[in-house]
């Protein structure tokens, strides 16, 4: 952690702004880890106690993100898609103290910009604060894709202990075309849900980067970003991330259990997505052929007089579903499936700091033992005959070997014991961090799925209770009709009875012939009678 | 379509559940009730001495108003019942379309699978229960028709056919039905060689090939639809299963998505029935498809005594302009006559040879006009009672498609309702959690 004397404590810190905290208090014997341990958990507990589900929110607070109230430009102002996307009406994250709720960031107006190099969409970020290390009081400017990506990589950089909020993806693989309003308004809401959920994290909301981002020009955040590049990052943790996992020894059973929690809820997440795709090809495939039975009542009503009005009717129904199921899909695939992608990114993210704090634990453990080691070394010396060292080969008095060798590992000892405290302070707080970031994380998600899965509820009630009426004003139609037509019938009575021959309509002039037909009838008509029926 | 129960087949069939219509019970189906039921297997040795499986039926009929006057004097109990085989219904019906050729006669349940789609989804197998089970209601179908149309409905073979238990096949074999069928080729040359094809019956034709498009139109896009939606929803079962897993890692949620999924489930299982349903109104509407084949038959037979009456116009031309010749001598402006060529050849016809020449076509022409006159009021009898039969045949037809119109919607209303109350109860697992 490069600058990790204020990500620690802060949480534990019920007042002042700026929240930068005070270094570790240097009392402490290093080696007397549980004083630590106690003196973390009570400042946690004290955080704690500032209730989480924080009760009555400041009205200020949610102005900003219901519709229709507050910043007309909060919710973006071309969503006309959605009133209540799951996304953007999404509550913010509770924050652990109200006086956080000093920053609020929106992201709208998304724009296409052309160059001749490549073409590409900026979003409009604008920023209101009180915030006393804001030179301002409002910011506005223009965000790509790329300086949202920049900034997470900062922060994952700057607070390794930390949960950081996923981004969505560089890329939407179903829509080839980037630039399709729906896409543009799914990607919208999500950067917003991004960049809420860091502003309202106590720790990350404070963070230089953000900053950068919130306030600077176009031209400033780019050099911010020249800059970056040129440093070369925490290679050496990430390699040692990778043998933590395995090889940590003090690692308490808690944190294998939050990883397997992970991996599984990641995985259901996958499950639920691909479910999503499979339902979504379906049901367009479905609403394609109903495109096609619709007309299908009509063309046969051409053909029809007293039932076209029925079949009219039953095409009118087929049609009215048709329109339902549309409304339906494009929910399925803007609504409903975006959250659950989303948690998928985080559940990688979650992943991303499980890892990076094992890492940091097994930092620890190596500096412990490497410490130990020496130790070994310093009481091995005391027993050990010089007489045959270098030194003594070399020509030097074995005793002053001796007391060479043993200033040396003293030094070193005196390191390590520095180092170790450091490092245990390190997993004290990347524990802490975690601890927290998940708690708020299960809190959040459990609201998220309720609210994500109610609505996906709602939506399909929507869809058949638009069906529902379709079909009974369709049944009404083709009833109705029917009383029409008995009321028709009953008007011409000779049509009415249809067994006696119909002699009125005369088609041919010709008069009933000789002898000869009578049988002829006969035969015909009762060629059964005729037949003697054997038994 | 024709259901067993008394009420809707009285629907169907005998008029007097109409309004509009008289008073009058006017067919066998007021009195009395048919069903078709219990199919069974049997093994028996065909007419090629093979041995064969069949399936055949048991037709039960129960008499419900013992004392009417409709009723044929052989059936004498209340209750009675035997066992049929397709092959029989196809000869019942081969019978009454020859015996009644100006009605429109029922059609039976299809004995093989015409359209690919109904392959796939596995009607091929003759013993397949849902293949028996349709052609049932089919066969069902069939006879409540026949019984409800007064004409059909007073045939003797018809009775026997639900009577007479043993040599049912002989009896009607024995009627000689079989001579009075029109010829293949008669009847295709009549198609096309009509001078003044009565418009009526073109209009019939057309309108029978348009009902067969349209309904086979409808059945194949439904078929579709159906298997769409039977996807869709076992793709739900999905939900059901993932849901199930999940709640296993959580805690509080735990019990909610538990819930749910099972609602899941329910959902997924619930389309079934439905499409069952379905299924007979599909049914019901191919009873139309092959009604047009029957119309075109009422056609085709128009065509023939049409052709006939022309045909016997035709020859009653020829018969005089012959007489006049003879009695006018050779006419040299004629061109090219046989007569001019015999004559040349052979002489002239003496004064005897003529008279006599003449009195037989006299007699010819006699005997043409009067078989142009039967021909004709065959024509004009037929003409009457087809056209009668195919207004009936038009008024059920309205009744019967309004009624299976009616059904769809109604299922649809009652699958809508289900799914709104089921998303109801999803909502609520999630809303509690």
């Amino acid at each position: 952690m490069a600058d990790g004397t204020d990500s620690g404590f802060s949480e534990g810190q019920p007042s002042g702004p700026g929240g930068s905290s005070g270094p570790i208090s240097p009392d402490l014997d290093p080696l007397n880890i549980t004083t630590s341990t106690v003196d973390l958990e009570e400042s946690l507990d004290m955080g704690a106690e500032t209730p989480l589900d924080c009760g009555p929110t400041p009205r200020s607070f949610y102005t900003l993100f219901t519709d229709g109230e507050g910043d007309p430009k909060a919710a973006g102002d071309d969503i006309t898609v959605f009133t209540q996307s799951s996304l953007a009406g999404l509550q913010l994250d509770d924050a652990l103290a109200s006086d956080v709720h000093d920053l609020f960031v929106t992201v709208d107006d998304p724009e296409k910009h052309i160059t001749n190099m490549e073409s590409y969409i900026t979003y409009r970020v604008t920023t209101k604060t009180t915030r006393s290390d804001y030179d301002s009081h409002e910011y506005v400017v223009r965000r790509r894709y790329q300086d949202f990506l920049w900034l997470r990589e900062r922060l994952e950089a700057t607070n390794p202990t930390h949960l950081i909020p996923p981004l969505p993806e560089k890329h939407s693989f179903r829509r080839l075309d980037r630039f399709s309003p729906e896409f543009l308004k799914t990607r919208q809401a999500a950067l917003q849900k991004f960049l809420s959920r860091i502003v309202d994290h106590p720790t990350l909301s404070f963070n230089e980067n953000l900053t950068i981002f919130l306030t600077a020009k176009a031209w400033e955040l780019a050099s911010h970003r020249k800059q970056a590049q040129g440093i070369m990052g925490k290679m050496g943790s990430s390699m040692r991330s990778m043998a933590a996992g395995y090889m940590m020894k003090n690692r308490s059973p808690e944190y294998a259990t939050m990883q397997e929690y992970v991996n599984t809820f990641g995985a259901k997440m996958g499950t639920i997505d691909r479910i999503n795709q499979r339902l979504l090809k379906e049901m367009t495939d479905y609403e394609q052929d109903l495109r096609e039975f619709g007309p299908v009542f009509t063309l046969w009503s051409n053909s029809e007089t007293e039932l076209a009005p029925a079949m009219l009717g039953m095409a009118a129904g087929v049609e009215k579903c048709e329109k339902a199921l549309e409304q339906q899909i494009s929910d399925q695939e803007h609504v409903f499936a975006p959250p659950v992608k989303e948690y998928i990114l985080y559940a990688e993210a979650m992943k991303a700091v499980l890892k990076r704090r094992d890492s940091i634990q097994m930092e620890y453990e190596l500096t412990v033992e490497e410490l130990n080691r020496k130790r070994n070394d310093r009481e091995q010396l005391k027993m050990s005959d010089q007489s045959y060292s270098l030194g003594a080969f070399m020509g030097k008095d074995p005793e002053e070997v001796r007391q060479q060798k043993r200033t040396k590992l003293d030094a070193q000892i005196e390191e390590l014991l520095k180092q170790v405290e450091v490092s245990n302070d390190n997993v004290e707080c990347a524990n802490a961090d975690l601890k927290a970031d998940l708690e708020r994380w299960h809190r959040n998600k459990r609201r998220d799925v309720k609210e994500v899965f109610s609505e996906l509820c709602d939506r399909n009630i929507q869809y058949y209770q638009e069906c529902l009426s379709a079909w009974e004003e369709t049944l009404q139609e083709i009833n109705q009709k029917s009383e029409l037509e008995t009321a028709s019938t009953l008007a011409t009575p000779t049509s009415s009875c249809p067994d006696t021959p119909n002699l009125a309509t005369p088609t041919s002039s010709v008069t009933p012939p000789l002898p000869a037909t009578p049988t002829k009838e006969g035969t015909e008509g009762g060629a059964s009678e005729g037949q003697e029926v054997t038994q | 379509m024709a259901d067993a129960g008394s009420d809707s087949a009285q629907d169907v069939g005998s008029e007097a559940s109409t309004p509009s219509s008289s008073k009058r019970v006017t067919s066998l189906l007021s009195v009395l009730e048919i069903s078709v039921t219990e199919p069974e297997r049997r093994t028996g040795v065909s007419a090629i001495n093979m041995k064969e499986t069949y399936t055949v039926y048991l037709v039960e009929t129960r008499i419900t108003d013992m004392k009417s006057e409709l009723l044929p004097e052989i059936f004498t109990d209340e209750t009675f019942s035997l066992w049929r085989r397709y092959s029989e219904f196809e000869l019942l019906r081969n019978y009454l379309c020859v015996t009644y050729p100006a009605v429109v006669i029922p059609p039976l349940p299809e004995k093989k699978i015409h359209m690919m789609w109904q392959k796939l989804s596995g009607g091929e197998d003759k013993f397949d229960p849902d293949f028996i089970e349709r052609r049932r209601a089919g066969l069902e179908s069939f006879l409540l028709r026949v019984a409800a149309h007064t004409q059909l409905s007073q045939d003797k073979i018809f009775h026997a056919f639900l009577h007479l238990v043993e040599a049912w096949k002989e009896t009607v074999l024995a009627t000689g039905y079989q001579n009075k069928m029109d010829s293949r080729l008669k009847t295709l040359n009549a198609q096309f060689r009509l001078k003044n094809p009565d418009r009526r019956f073109q209009d019939l034709k057309n309108y029978s090939s348009e009902l067969e498009a349209n309904i086979a139109n409808l059945l194949k896009i439904r078929e579709r639809l159906a298997e769409r939606l039977y996807g869709i929803h076992k793709i739900h079962a999905n939900y059901g299963r993932v849901f199930s897993e999940w709640s296993g890692i959580e805690k509080e949620m735990g019990d909610g998505l538990q819930s749910a999924g099972h609602f899941m489930d329910v959902y997924a299982a619930s389309i079934d029935s439905m499409l069952e349903e379905e299924d007979t109104y599909a049914d019901a509407l191919k009873e139309y498809l092959y009604f047009a084949d029957a119309l075109r038959s009422i056609c085709r037979k128009q065509e023939l005594l049409q052709y006939e009456v022309e045909k016997l116009e035709d020859k009653l031309v020829y018969l005089k302009a012959q007489k006049q010749q003879m009695e006018q001598g050779v006419d040299v402006k004629s061109g090219f006559s046989l007569k001019g060529m015999t004559t040349k050849l052979f002489g002239a016809d003496t004064p005897e040879i003529r008279e006599k020449k003449i009195q037989q076509l006299e007699e010819q022409t006699q005997q043409t006009e009067e078989q142009l006159q039967a021909a004709k009021w065959e024509l004009s009898t037929y003409i009457d009672r087809s056209l009668q039969d195919v207004e009936r045949f038009k008024r059920q037809k309205v009744r019967d498609l309004r009624e299976i119109f009616i059904n769809y919607s109604i299922m649809q209303i009652k699958l809508c309702k289900k799914g709104v109350s089921l998303w109801n109860n999803t909502k609520e697992c999630f809303t509690k959690m």
